[in-house]
């Protein structure tokens, strides 16, 4: 029996006028597999998944609790500065290092706003877009990207190397011209294509939904 | 070769298999990818990413389900979240912008069949669109639907039945195209 919303004529010429919906042009194969290619190259910068950022924060409180407890024993049992300087060397340490892996969690967070950035840029390539508003939101990331080159994140030599590929393509984006901003676009999109930026920059980020705001001010 | 053979040969680090499997797959992810973004630059990034991801977990494919099928699954999570993002992204900026532009008004030309069916199948819930796109557009079954958006085959036709009714509604000045 026909379903009372069932009309096949009505399906049938949804259909074929659909079909001009979103209408898909050939596939470009040999220039994708070259970045997928590129990409796999390319290991992953940050091996921090969601999971990890538990492990560091418990690692975080047990470091703590540890140091504070150590410090407190010496306190109570040899007043001596000597005795304690072991104890509050490795403490120190252990705190580096979680310093560490915050600057990598910042990172991850920044790197996923300039993929989503960067995407939506090269996605509207071609459309009339306000370029002050790029440009704005550029030098914002730019702002960030010269502060990660600055931090202990740009201490691995892959994450350098893609922050030295983010700043330049960020610096011309920030620098649009409103008046000849199509041809420009043109060309920084090439040198983003050029350079494997996307594919390197969405290798670089960790598997998992990041929020893409919460990393402002991080760092 | 067949499929199992080619994939055993990718696990293996075969380079000229992990192409041959890409070769064989491409048009149809890409083809999907370009559906649901509507935008070149967009289609290319989300192919990318879902054969990167294939390759990378191809150790978790087990082989219960088709691995067509499984590649769906991993082109459909990844177009739909990358276009959330980019979503949420432009809606962040147009609500900039749009708090500079109160007082404007825009003035629309009459659309033409094609715009108002774009803008129609644009207007359906995430979920509708989707499930229209993959069936009545591309031709997936509503099982490959079903296993690619993790629902029962059931709410997949659901949602297909939902979606053409909600079309009708909004494409019905157009009711003599279909009735004669």
């Amino acid at each position: 029996m026909m379903d009372q919303h069932e009309d096949p004529k009505f399906e049938q010429w949804l259909k074929d006028a659909a079909k001009s919906y979103h209408s898909p042009v050939p596939t470009p194969s040999e220039e994708m597999w070259k970045r997928i290619e590129t990409a796999r190259r390319s290991k992953r910068v940050i091996e921090l998944r969601p999971w990890m950022r538990w492990v560091v924060a418990a690692a975080a409180v047990l470091i703590l609790g540890i140091g504070i407890g150590r410090w407190s024993a010496n306190q109570a049992s040899a007043p001596a500065a000597t005795s304690t300087a072991p104890a509050g060397t490795q403490v120190a340490d252990e705190i580096d290092s979680l310093a560490n892996v915050a600057y990598q969690v910042a990172a991850t967070q920044y790197l996923s706003r300039t993929e989503a950035f960067l995407t939506s840029f090269r996605a509207d390539a071609n459309r009339s877009a306000n370029t002050a508003r790029l440009a704005r939101q550029a030098r914002e990331l730019l702002a960030t990207t010269q502060l990660m080159l600055d931090s202990p994140a740009a201490d691995n030599p892959r994450l350098r190397s893609l922050l030295e590929d983010l700043e330049l393509v960020l610096m011309q984006i920030s620098l649009l011209n409103p008046v000849q901003d199509g041809h420009d676009r043109d060309l920084i999109t090439q040198g983003m294509n050029q350079t494997n930026v996307l594919p390197k920059l969405r290798s670089a980020i960790p598997a998992g939904p990041v929020p893409v705001r919460r990393t402002e001010g991080a760092l | 070769m067949d499929e199992s053979q080619l994939i055993a040969r990718v696990r293996a680090g075969d380079s000229a298999a992990e192409r041959a499997l890409y070769d064989a797959h491409v048009d149809r992810v890409y083809r999907l990818a370009f559906r649901l973004a509507g935008d070149d630059a967009l289609a290319q990034d989300f192919t990318q990413e879902t054969f990167i991801r294939a390759f990378d977990r191809l150790g978790s494919f087990r082989g219960d389900a088709a691995f067509s099928t499984w590649l769906h699954t991993i082109t459909t999570t990844v177009v739909l979240n990358g276009l959330r993002k980019v979503k949420r992204f432009r809606q962040r900026e147009a609500d900039i912008d749009d708090a500079h532009e109160i007082g404007v008004v825009q003035r629309h030309a009459e659309p033409d069949l094609k715009a108002r069916l774009k803008q129609a199948i644009d207007d359906l819930p995430e979920g509708y669109r989707t499930v229209f796109l993959m069936h009545d557009v591309e031709g997936y079954t509503h099982e490959e639907i079903g296993v690619a958006l993790g629902v029962e085959t059931g709410t997949s036709k659901a949602q297909l039945s939902r979606a053409r009714a909600k079309l009708r509604v909004a494409l019905s000045d157009f009711a003599g195209e279909w009735v004669k």
